[in-house]
């Protein structure tokens, strides 16, 4: 069990702050790094890896600091960025001289674990120029598992994968996460972040904008009205009990589309401003009135509206 | 020394392109030697004029200047050197072995060839053919640890070494004599006038500083390049493209 | 600017009730279009500027910039040399001139020539260009003329600053005049010269860094094999070799169309003997020129468009 513990890291180049101040700790289980281009997720994980010295505070893992520290490359596995990686060896060779590297004892048994687990042990064989993109990245992978290591470092892992590549990976982060390590992966693709990351960490602007479970984060952002859709059996009826209540800000009724109907949402659109009281009371109006519910659901509870309002606020 | 980066580094140093242009010096300075030995017959003034011009001016600096800087280069520039970078492995020790490799590399296409062709033009293993591959095997050296230290401080790499070899050290050289003293051709050739003796100055190896302050100055190039290499690599950023 | 956002995004219809096209705002253009020649135009300045560093960071324009200032300092101390103290001729002549900065152009087209092509095939960005209407020779012609600009302007300028400095010290005009032209047409062949060989050799190496290297070694190569071959055929009293030796490098190739065209002085033992050898050294620099063309041609023929 590792961690990452960075405290109060600032750096910057030049004038340009990348990372401002930014407190956190990256346990075991798959911690996604979330942020537009530019917001220092790239900077964040070439600090946690030790090629960037932070410009101050402090980046250590497991109590060591990691920049200029090349023992600790034995407990992390690093899967960069860009796709460059000696093309004119194979694959095999490949990951094997990074097992080497690490003086593995056994390092072709650990070359072959790690092509496996990758599942690229049929390519092994073909030079790595002659690789796709999702094939690479794989190879990346393989490379950074090789020595078997407590700590993941992915820097935008699903890059140009294609939907089934990118299952695929997500699984293996998924696995990862569940053996006890510590994975962290960056990315700006939501919808993987949230079904692999049980937590995460989200960068706007170098700045460290929230973290945790991102449900968690979405119910912290209590200023924010949350969007609800309701189907009942009387939507205008529910509609007048709602918009007496405070726990709402504005009630909008849906209406049908005659022209082509079914193709437009029914019912209301709530904008809940007290999340806890509305919850609470809408049940409960409904029962008074013999109001059926169909259906009440979040509007924007994705991880997508999650993150867009914390990078417009 | 680590043998997985010394196999990776010779592979792409040895690359085909790279290989073809590295192979083409020393073929044409063979070519040169049987030209010239079938046209004047064994002469040593004409060897050494050889030697020195085509040799120590050109081929030397020019394979080092392939050699040390691609030895490293190529891989910063393209991000690959992070997988050298991100395992258990003292940074010295990599420099130390892309040195190597470099060297080694000069050794086989430059240190080499010249002998044969010292051979071929004084038509024996004379004093001059040796002195002449003393000083190369010096002047390669140095030159490799200087250009792969000047490759992990700059991407203009190749340019700076080509202003260093060329401009600094043929140009302001041949017009400011205190130029000379900060030549690693020069520091070479004092290697060269030793072992050849008292004909060096008209066989053309006269060289503008002592023996002593050459090996000295050669050394010294060469191990604080090589440490400078492994310091830079232990803080290097890796940067996109350009 | 106006963003998508501000337009009228109310739905189309488009005949079916399945499907909507929302006029999100984006615009066909039906105007004329520029047409090939505004595109070679574009490319030529575009790489002429690249070649000095313009339209490229900071960094980049330090090298171009400080090799052109080495070329011409020499020129501007002796214009102010001849202006300040007086004389009757130049130190030395234009050809002569054009003969020191040889080593600078070298290193000039070896850090430009590959910065001006290889970037475009490593990224594949010539696809981009080879789906507009510019012809794949185009491509080659825009890039070559550019080239060899820039290099005629790193060679023609110092030979200027001379020229001017000799106006200035009042030497006589038509003599200056004449000469200064014998210089200019030394540095467009210079230009022509190593700008194509330039330029093939960084079309086939598409890292930078290695088309650096493998263009200065050719040049370096080739300027003391010729050096060597012609030492050893003075020294072994072979005249017709020893007049012949420069013919394989490239700035010994031009000082030897310079000579034998204009019927000067040798420079740095550079003189084709009389009408034949002129024509060698003549013919040769055709060939070498066409050749490169020919071979820049091919390379791009080859370039796949996708």
């Amino acid at each position: 069990m590792s961690a990452i513990v960075l405290s109060n890291v600032s750096r910057w180049f030049g004038n340009v702050v990348a990372v401002n101040d930014v407190t956190m700790t990256i346990g075991p289980g798959v911690t996604g790094l979330l942020g537009p281009n530019g917001a220092g997720k790239s900077t964040l994980i070439h600090m946690m890896g030790g090629f960037l010295a932070p410009s101050t505070g402090s980046v250590t893992l497991d109590d060591e600091p990691t920049w200029r520290n090349e023992r600790l490359y034995r407990r992390i596995g690093l899967v960069p960025e860009r796709e460059a990686m000696y093309d004119v060896v194979t694959g095999w060779e490949f990951v094997l001289a990074n097992a080497r590297l690490h003086r593995l004892p056994d390092p072709a048994g650990a070359a072959r674990t790690a092509l496996a687990t990758v599942e690229m042990t049929n390519a092994r064989d073909r030079q790595i120029a002659t690789y796709s993109k999702g094939m690479k990245q794989r190879i990346k992978m393989a490379s950074a598992l090789v020595h078997d290591p407590p700590v993941l470092l992915l820097d935008e892992p699903f890059n140009g994968m294609d939907p089934r590549q990118r299952l695929s990976l997500m699984d293996l982060l998924h696995t990862m996460g569940e053996q006890g390590r510590t994975v962290l992966f960056s990315s700006h693709i939501l919808e993987e972040v949230e079904q692999i990351a049980g937590s995460i960490q989200v960068m706007v602007a170098g700045r460290h904008a929230a973290s945790g479970d991102f449900r968690e984060i979405r119910r912290l952002m209590t200023e924010r009205p949350h969007q609800y859709t309701i189907r009942s059996s009387d939507d205008r009826a529910l509609a007048s009990m709602l918009i007496a209540d405070a726990s709402t800000q504005g009630v909008q009724v849906l209406t049908q589309n005659t022209k082509t109907p079914g193709t437009d949402p029914e019912g209301l659109r709530v904008q809940a401003v007290d999340f806890a009281r509305f919850v609470r009371v809408l049940p409960w109006y409904a029962r008074e009135r013999g109001i059926r519910l169909f259906e009440v659901s979040p509007a924007d509870e994705s991880l997508e509206s999650v993150f867009s309002y914390l990078v417009t606020r | 020394m680590n043998g997985v980066v010394a196999r990776l580094t010779l592979r792409s140093l040895l690359g085909r392109r790279r290989a073809i242009l590295l192979a083409c010096l020393p073929a044409l300075l063979l070519l040169m030697a049987v030209a010239i030995r079938w046209m004047a017959g064994p002469d040593d003034d004409l060897a050494g004029n050889v030697l020195g011009h085509l040799v120590a001016g050109t081929m030397i600096p020019l394979l080092a200047l392939i050699a040390g800087t691609g030895a490293i280069g190529p891989e910063i520039d393209d991000g690959s050197i992070i997988y050298l970078l991100s395992k258990p492995l003292s940074r010295y020790r990599i420099a130390v072995t892309k040195f190597v490799a470099a060297t080694g590399v000069v050794l086989v296409f430059g240190v080499v060839p010249t002998l044969i062709a010292g051979y071929v033009l004084t038509g024996q293993v004379s004093r001059l053919a040796l002195g002449f591959t003393l000083g190369a095997t010096a002047a390669g050296t140095a030159y490799c640890a200087l250009y792969l230290a000047l490759a992990v401080l700059s991407r203009h790499a190749v340019v700076i070494g080509l202003l260093y070899a060329v401009v600094w050290e043929s140009i302001i050289g041949g017009f400011v004599p205190g130029a000379q003293a900060l030549s690693v051709q020069q520091w070479a050739m004092s290697l060269t006038q030793r072992v050849i003796g008292d004909q060096a100055a008209e066989l053309g190896a006269k060289a503008a500083v002592g023996l002593s302050t050459g090996v000295v100055l050669l050394s010294v190039v060469t191990v604080a390049s090589v440490w400078y290499t492994g310091w830079r690599l232990r803080g290097l950023r890796l940067t996109g493209d350009e | 600017m106006q963003t998508p956002a501000d337009r009228d995004t109310t739905p189309v219809p488009n005949g079916g009730a399945a499907g909507v096209i929302h006029d999100i705002g984006y615009q066909r253009y039906d105007g004329s279009r520029l047409g090939r020649g505004y595109l070679l135009r574009t490319l030529f300045l575009d790489t002429l500027r690249g070649c000095y560093g313009f339209g490229r960071s900071a960094k980049s324009k330090i090298m171009p910039l400080v090799l052109f200032g080495f070329g011409c300092l020499p020129a501007i101390i002796i214009a102010v040399i001849l202006n300040a103290f007086g004389g009757e001729e130049l130190p030395m002549t234009y050809p002569e001139y054009l003969w020191t900065l040889s080593m600078l152009v070298s290193i000039y087209v070896a850090g430009q020539a590959p910065q001006a092509v290889s970037r475009d095939l490593r990224f594949r960005a010539t696809s981009l260009y080879f789906s507009r209407p510019l012809r794949r020779g185009d491509y080659v012609v825009a890039k070559f003329a550019a080239m060899t600009a820039a290099v005629l302007i790193f060679t023609g300028v110092p030979m200027l600053i001379l020229y001017l400095g000799t106006l200035l010290a009042k030497l006589p005009f038509w003599e200056q005049t004449g000469d200064v032209l014998v210089g200019l047409v030394g540095a467009l062949l210079t230009a022509l010269v190593l700008g194509g060989i330039s330029l093939v050799i960084a079309a086939i190496t598409p890292r930078r860094g290695f088309g650096v290297a493998a263009i200065i070694t050719v040049l370096l190569v080739a300027n003391s094999v010729a050096g060597v071959v012609f030492g050893v055929a003075q020294e072994t009293g072979r005249e017709t070799l020893s007049a012949y030796a420069w013919v394989l490098s490239p700035t010994g190739l031009v000082d030897g169309v310079l000579v034998g065209l204009f019927d000067l002085p040798a420079v740095n033992g550079v003189s084709p003997p009389g009408t034949t050898g002129c024509l060698v050294y003549l013919s040769v620099t055709v060939l070498l020129v066409s050749a490169c063309a020919g071979l820049l041609l091919g390379r791009y023929r080859k370039v796949s468009v996708s």
